[in-house]
């Protein structure tokens, strides 16, 4: 009888403290400077200001907006192309002998090397097809991250495409093209859409190729932006507050798509 | 298949053609205090040129430095203007990274203060322009007059003097430290500790470019500094310009081992300082060698391969004008570089020490004139903090240090 | 299901030439380079052979940054499965409100760390920070928490628990949730305690979950950069540095390519060991558990 009242009570106050620094970043994106510099406990203004988020704007904070949208959705979109194709082949089509495994394997090994490693010959890459300082650069070297991932949620996904229905389709007499199109691809929608969510949310915050390939200010990312705001004078609290509330809206209303799909897309990677 | 290709074929090239662009002109400049004189300069700039689109990209001296010489070696045409620390601009003037602004014309006023005016030439002091001086700081050392009076003290002559006082006043003055200086690695903890090196004698790097830390009187400098940190306040190994500013016009604390003029342009008004009045500027105490002022000058040049250098040329014009510098200097505080604007009556009545600073500033010495200089300062930063936190002996810092240093300047 | 030899190969064509031209080509560059003295590329690259390996190994910085970097991968690996699963025990079963305490107790996991480092860096801030005006409204005295060498690490494990345990959460909760109910009961009739079911039981069972949870965050703690680079910089002193932290600093800051190349290698094999020590416990408990 007490664990009924003790477990949610805990749960409850655990939720809260989890809570808690983010309610201090809302808070103090509205507080006014003078506030934030206090030796005093307190998590909501007392003089409420949108001052802070009148600045961004004037810093052209919606540009930066924008080029993380474009990157975060061009990087998604070849990620999951690249990806559901790796993934059917993995899954459904005759390889080589154990080319599959191999190939998992190669994917485990890309997820193992740190982006900084990669950092420097990408470098190269990126100079030689003329993509430095550009957001399509950015697309092509946020695959480091986007395309591993992508295979890996999606390969449990196309698992979870019962074969019959494509069986099926084939006694019809239909293409590999045409089952694709009009039977896997719709069967997998909801994996599709929660793992571009994850990808999306991936490169919406990935920090450090945006702070070594641009160089350009008004082709900087959210989170580059984020990382001027730390200034050796003084660091701008609110306006850090702020955008940080700004961009983090946007994901924080997909979190319950996240928990979905990191439920099912992680126990499918298991199997 | 082929639609998804060329969809996204499509895409890239859309995503390359984002910037269609009238005339810009993108700068590359500080934060802080330098950041405002800079926004003042491009306003003022716009008014008279409203065609004009100008970027600005602000960083901290460490950030700055990472992109803009990541942007020199992939010579990315990023930016047409870029400010840049005195040390620095050896590498990027050897490297070829930098126009050659007597070739874009104009040339460079004699006005300006001339050990600002060679760093900016290559070979120093002889060869042509790269650059112009922009900020006229030189590092200088502050210290509470009414404080040492209290307690009977001279103005410190020797940095031994220094450590006397700093102990006196914080054993005996409830709430203030002995001193303060910056903490934080790389740059902001060398250049604290530099003064006190030069003034016992020791060099990082001697006249035959060889590293020299590992000499007695470089362990007695050392030990020196480390001497202060009982006197300073806690923390103070994460002390950057912010914190020793807010020490100085706060009034917690009694000296400065360093103080930029450009941090602290207010120190007389009652509304940003605690103690008005009661700061004296001088340049840094010697040793068994007399004060020598160390330059730190920021410079403003246009990238060999920026794409708009007229543009740029002009900009840096307008900038270091006599006009302008007055207006940052009493707007901004930004310190001249010219040497009339040090005489203008409406500056001086402004600033009582610029008599003083610009004194220093004649007189000042720039660090080693060496092309690998930011690596040894951050070889150096990294070691000087493990000795300030007590993780390394002095000894073993140094000779550490000296051994990676060696290694940078032998490349 | 049929299909030509010719067209699988074509499905993965794609990620093919994409993990080509990003990750293979640039590996075998960086091992190429981390035999040569350079400060960019081949072009007026000096061969030294083993030369950067040995100024590594003979490196103090480099040595401390290793030791860095385990000891934040086993200590924040082990805090954050230890704690996910906690809280995963915690609301595995129904209570009011579940149904909003699950997806908000993932939120931190969906902020860029740009903004989960800039939230915590105010809250670390040793005068008027968050954290020590709690403290020291409780009377205690306030924590240098990025500036004690000895503490600063474990500050930084704070953050990055704060951040990824909605991770390890999930997977767990995945885990509990896959256990079948019929399991519990046959145990119960047995006669067996709610500690006897959990460690003789749910663990167990579990072990698969709680292996992936370790291995991916092992993975991403081993790899650390960002976070670091945005809360101390590696310091103070080198208490926080880590091996990122100093490949990026060789690389980008010394333009020393080639050691950062040799130092990128070494990290590369430490990962790569780390993940076969997990591969091969994973599939002996797969060929156990069916």
């Amino acid at each position: 009888m007490r664990g009924k009242v003790l477990r949610p009570a805990l749960a409850y106050l655990v939720t809260a403290l989890v809570l808690l620094p983010i309610v201090w970043m809302v808070g103090t994106s509205v507080k006014p400077p003078i506030e934030y510099v206090s030796p005093v406990v307190d998590l909501l203004p007392n003089a409420p200001t949108g001052e802070h988020y009148r600045q961004l704007i004037d810093d052209g904070i919606l540009g930066k907006m924008l080029n993380s949208l474009i990157v975060s959705f061009g990087a998604t979109f070849l990620a999951l192309f690249a990806g559901f194709l790796a993934a059917y082949a993995l899954v459904r089509l005759k390889l080589p002998k154990n080319a599959d495994m191999a190939f998992l394997l190669f994917v485990l090994l890309i997820k193992l090397s740190p982006p900084i490693v990669l950092a420097i010959p990408l470098y190269q890459v990126l100079r030689t097809l003329g993509l430095l300082d550009t957001l399509a650069g950015l697309v092509l070297v946020y695959q480091v991250y986007a395309l591993p991932f992508a295979i890996w949620m999606l390969l449990g996904f196309v698992r979870d495409v019962p074969v019959a229905y494509e069986e099926a389709a084939l006694m019809d007499g239909a293409s590999l093209f045409q089952r694709m199109v009009h039977v896997v691809v719709p069967l997998m929608t909801p994996g599709l859409i929660a793992t571009a969510v994850f990808v999306l949310i991936l490169c919406w915050n990935e920090f450090v190729y945006a702070l070594l390939f641009i160089q350009t200010p008004s082709k900087f990312t959210l989170p580059t932006f984020i990382a001027t705001l730390i200034t050796e004078d003084e660091t701008f609290w609110g306006r850090l507050s702020a955008i940080g509330f700004i961009a983090s809206l946007p994901i924080l209303a997909l979190v319950g798509v996240v928990q979905k799909g990191l439920t099912r897309g992680f126990s499918g990677g298991l199997k | 298949m082929k639609v998804l290709t060329s969809a996204l074929l499509a895409g890239a090239l859309a995503l390359t053609a984002v910037a269609a662009k009238a005339e810009t002109l993108v700068i590359a400049g500080r934060d802080g205090g330098y950041g405002k004189a800079l926004s003042l300069a491009v306003d003022a700039y716009k008014e008279k040129n409203p065609d004009l689109e100008i970027e600005r990209l602000e960083l901290t001296g460490g950030g700055l430095f990472e992109k803009v010489t990541i942007a020199m070696r992939e010579k990315s045409a990023a930016y047409d203007v870029i400010m840049l620390d005195d040390p620095w601009a050896v590498e990027f003037m050897a490297k070829g990274w930098l126009a050659d602004l007597d070739a874009l014309g104009g040339g460079v006023d004699e006005d300006f203060v001339a050990p600002a005016r060679a760093v900016s030439r290559y070979p120093v002091g002889t060869g042509p322009y790269y650059a112009v001086p922009f900020v006229g700081n030189v590092e200088l050392f502050a210290y509470r007059k009414d404080l040492f009076e209290k307690f009977g003290l001279g103005a410190p002559e020797s940095w031994t003097d220094v450590v006397k006082a700093a102990k006196v006043i914080s054993e005996k003055e409830d709430g203030v430290s002995g001193v303060v200086y910056r903490g934080q690695k790389a740059n902001p903890i060398v250049t604290g500790f530099l003064p006190i090196l030069w003034a016992h004698g020791a060099r990082i790097v001697d006249a035959d470019g060889n590293a020299s830390l590992d000499s007695e009187a470089a362990l007695e400098a050392m030990n020196l500094w480390l001497e202060l940190k009982s006197y300073a306040p806690k923390g103070v190994e994460t002390y950057n310009a912010t914190e020793v500013r807010d020490a100085l016009m706060q009034g917690t604390t009694a000296m400065t081992i360093e103080l930029w003029p450009a941090w602290a342009p207010s120190l007389d008004d009652p509304s940003a300082s605690k103690v008005p009045g009661k700061i004296e500027i001088m340049a840094a105490p010697g040793q068994v060698q007399g004060p020598a002022p160390m330059l730190g000058s920021w410079l403003v040049a246009v990238p060999a391969d920026s794409e708009n250098k007229d543009r740029a040329r002009d900009f840096i014009d307008f900038l270091t004008s006599p006009e302008m510098q007055k207006k940052l200097a009493l707007e901004v505080g930004t310190p001249p570089t010219r040497a009339s604007v040090y005489k203008d009556a409406d500056v001086v009545a402004k600033y009582r020490w610029y008599p003083n600073q610009v004194a220093a500033l004649m007189n000042a010495q720039p660090r080693p004139r060496i092309t690998q200089w930011s690596k040894v300062e951050t070889i150096l930063g990294d070691y000087l903090q493990l000795a300030l936190i007590g993780q390394m002996a002095p000894k073993d810092a140094l000779a550490e240090a000296n051994g990676k240093i060696a290694r940078a300047l032998s490349h | 299901m049929k299909s030509g030899r010719l067209v699988p190969l074509l499905f993965l064509a794609p990620a093919l030439f994409l993990f080509g031209l990003l990750t293979i080509y640039p590996l075998v560059r960086v091992f190429l380079l981390s035999f040569f003295y350079t400060e960019y590329g081949f072009s007026g690259a000096s061969f030294v052979g083993l030369e950067n390996y040995a100024a590594l190994l003979g490196d103090s910085f480099f040595r401390i940054a290793t030791w860095n970097t385990i000891f934040f991968t086993v200590t924040a690996t082990a805090s954050e499965v230890g704690l996910g699963l906690l809280l995963a025990l915690l609301v595995s079963k129904r209570f009011p409100g579940r149904f909003i305490v699950i997806p908000t107790l993932v939120a931190p996991f969906v902020l860029s760390t740009m903004v989960v480092t800039a939230i915590w860096r105010a809250w670390f801030h040793y005068d008027f920070g968050f954290l020590n005006n709690v403290l020291r409204a409780g009377g205690l005295p306030p924590v240098a928490w990025l500036f004690d060498p000895d503490i600063a690490i474990f500050s930084l494990v704070l953050v990055d628990v704060w951040q990824t345990v909605p991770l390890t959460f999930l997977i767990l909760l995945a885990g509990l949730q896959s256990i079948q109910p019929e399991i519990y009961e046959a145990a119960r009739m047995d006669g067996a305690g709610p500690r006897q079911i959990l460690l003789r039981i749910t663990i167990p069972l579990l072990i698969p979950h709680i292996l992936l949870a370790s291995l991916l965050r092992s993975i991403d703690s081993f790899k650390i950069f960002d976070k670091v680079y945005a809360l101390t910089g590696g310091g103070p002193g080198q208490a926080t540095e880590t091996l990122s932290m100093y490949v990026y600093r060789l690389g980008f800051q010394f333009f020393d390519v080639g050691m950062a190349s040799a130092a990128a290698v070494i990290m590369i094999v430490i990962a790569g060991a780390l993940a076969a020590l997990y591969a091969v416990r994973i599939m002996k408990g797969e060929s156990h558990a069916g």
